[in-house]
């Protein structure tokens, strides 16, 4: 026998209680990894490639104030820039369902190419697109979800329109960092509703990273005192700009995580209290036979660590597992499309299932420490 | 005379609870020479489990001089304490003497965990006691696969396993009947004549005592 095995025999001596405490840890921890991954995917939107160029123009006053057409040929004359479309939210219900599964955006369908580069078609999907008033594209992910295919058609009820409109599908695109929205024509939109003069927002690309603050300031600057004055934001500040909508969600996910690890924290260290308790003896016995007192902390410490790491190495493992060779767009219904368990969160996750090892064996380490080999002996005798 | 292995001197244990104070030993001074079997005997609440814990270097004295193999253990701190113990004493108490998850030869084995012997060595003296014993064939056994006699024989050989020149038992027979007890005292009364080892035994039963070289009497914690 060596010092290990002997840890070892002592952990393992009540085994429901060690497997209880494994998982419990583990699902704890299983739950620490989730909901720290949730945040991030929720803090941090996917980077396409092509969004440091991409600048978003909406209305000042609220991105649900439409902008005038006429201010197109002004941003297209900024230099810098390279191609500007309209991008307006159609707020589409898909076959009647209850609420908008998918968004629908009408913007011009030679821009795709130019301001939405990253976005892939097979076949002749831009070139349908181009030459079709009614025809759409549709990001695979919603295309897979209703096993819509090039060819069909597909019908929108609008919340904000009068009636429906009808489309063809040109194109199925993928390669986007989140490929599920629906992309039709402006001008088969400004048809249907009677030319309104009217856009959502503008959407546009410059021509290299330079350009990107000088644009974004004459743009703000064009339509200063008009009676539509614009933000114009980097891709990146608008997408945060949502985001920060997010900040209750966010504190309720920390909250979250905090009872958790807090949960934890008592729960081993109420097992381990009580497996030191019930050993009371046996422990007043090696110190007698000469064991002191910083060996039988290192068995403590020993024990809460292993039993701490083993759920932290179930929970941890099993996330990444899950989340990194499952697919999460149907685990979650299309909530989140990416779901990366990064290293950092392991790393953190491990640390708190460390810190929660040394810290559970500290209670029990000082009732040992204030113990005297006489008064060990006395109890259960 | 030879230097004897135990020197006691004016030794006082008191216990204060509140306003009352237990006077546990009241200035005992005894001699014990290497090699005998000591039977300390008296009535319950008389001092023996404390002059025991005290000579055994487990608990401290309120005053008065223990020198065990010229060594006064009163004056050692914790870990040296704890040091000397592994080397230099061998315990048997009255019950739950082993961890429980161990086997006999495990538990025998884990004062020697403290010293430097490699895993061979280690493996050798614990047949080796396990022998002294009569146990050899119940190396493997689990504490509960045991009898209560076996298990006090395992303690036994727990107790020797280091070599001490000195064994101290609290009650080595008191939960075991009459002919487990005569296995325990045969095997206690082998080591002082085989190996020369000095024992100090508590025990109420005079029978259990008579196995003991010298039978000394404490009452009210003084020696009579
Ligand atoms: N921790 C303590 N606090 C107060 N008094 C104590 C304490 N430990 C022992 N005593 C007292 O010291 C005296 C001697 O106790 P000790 O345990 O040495 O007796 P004993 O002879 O071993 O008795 P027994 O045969 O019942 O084991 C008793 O009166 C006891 O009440
Ligand atoms: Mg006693």
């Amino acid at each position: 026998m060596t010092i290990p095995t002997f840890i070892l025999k002592n952990a393992l001596r009540n085994k429901r209680r060690a497997l209880l405490s494994i998982s419990s840890g583990a699902v704890s921890l299983f739950l620490l990894v989730t909901l720290q991954v949730a945040l991030r995917e929720l803090t941090l939107p996917p980077q396409s490639a092509g969004a440091e160029l991409r600048v978003a123009v909406r209305n000042k006053i609220s991105i649900t104030n439409p902008l005038p057409v006429r201010q197109r040929g002004i941003i297209e004359k900024i230099p810098g820039v390279e191609a500007v479309t309209p991008f307006t939210w159609f707020g589409g219900k898909y076959k009647g369902e209850e609420g908008m599964s998918f968004a629908q955006f009408a913007m011009d369908a030679d821009k795709l190419h130019s301001v939405f580069g990253e976005a892939k078609m097979n076949g002749d999907g831009y070139e349908k697109f181009n030459a079709t008033k009614d025809a759409c594209v549709l990001g695979k992910i919603t295309a897979d979800k209703y096993h819509l295919k090039v060819g069909d058609q597909m019908t929108l009820d609008s919340t904000i329109y009068p009636g429906s409109l009808s489309f063809h599908i040109a194109g199925i695109y993928f390669g986007t960092p989140d490929d599920r929205n629906m992309l039709f024509r402006q001008d088969y939109l400004d048809e249907s509703i009677g030319e309104p003069g009217y856009v959502g927002m503008w959407w546009l690309k410059v021509k290299s990273a330079d350009d990107m603050v000088p644009v974004i300031k004459a743009i703000n600057a064009a339509f200063q005192n008009t009676s539509a004055e614009v933000r114009a934001e980097s891709e990146r500040n608008f997408q945060l700009g949502f985001i920060s909508m997010l900040g209750n969600i966010k504190t309720l996910i920390a909250s979250i995580s905090t009872v958790v690890v807090f949960t934890l924290v008592l729960v081993t260290a109420s097992t381990m209290s009580m497996a030191v308790r019930e050993r009371f003896r046996e422990l007043a016995i090696l110190k007698a036979l000469g064991f002191r007192r910083r060996e039988l902390f290192a068995f403590i410490l020993a024990e809460s660590f292993g039993l701490a790491v083993a759920g932290a190495l179930l929970g941890i493992g099993g996330a990444y597992c899950l989340y990194t060779f499952g697919d999460i767009g149907k685990m979650t219904a299309g909530i989140f499309v990416s779901f990366e368990v990064t290293p950092r969160i392991m790393g953190v996750a491990a640390l708190v299932a460390a810190l929660l090892g040394i810290i559970a064996a500290v209670a029990p380490s000082l009732s040992v420490a204030r113990m005297s080999v006489v008064n060990g002996l006395k109890t259960l005798d | 005379m030879a230097e004897p292995i135990v020197k006691i001197r004016e030794l006082t244990k008191l216990y204060s609870q509140g306003e009352i104070q237990v006077t546990a030993l009241d200035r005992i001074t005894l001699d014990i020479a290497a090699g005998e079997f000591l039977a300390l005997m008296g009535p319950s609440g008389s001092g023996k489990s404390t002059l025991l814990h005290i000579i055994a270097g487990v608990d401290r004295p309120t005053s008065g001089q223990c020198l065990v193999q010229g060594v006064d253990v009163t004056k050692l701190n914790e870990s040296a304490l704890a040091d000397w113990r592994n080397h230099n004493v061998g315990f048997i108490f009255q019950t739950f003497n082993l961890i429980p998850v161990l086997t006999a030869a495990e538990n025998v084995e884990l004062p020697l965990l403290l010293t430097r012997l490699s895993r061979t060595q280690r493996r050798k003296q614990v047949e080796t006691a396990l022998e002294v014993v009569g146990l050899a064939d119940r190396a493997k056994h689990l504490p509960r696969q045991l009898s209560g006699g076996q298990e006090q024989r395992v303690a036994i050989a727990r107790a020797l396993v280091t070599d001490p020149a000195l064994i101290v038992a609290d009650e080595p027979t008191g939960n075991l009947d009459s002919h487990s007890a005569q296995e325990v005292l045969g095997a206690l009364q082998s080591l002082r004549k085989d190996a020369g080892k000095t024992i100090i035994m508590v025990t109420h039963d005079p029978k259990a005592a008579a196995f003991g070289t010298r039978q000394i009497h404490l009452e009210k914690g003084e020696l009579s």
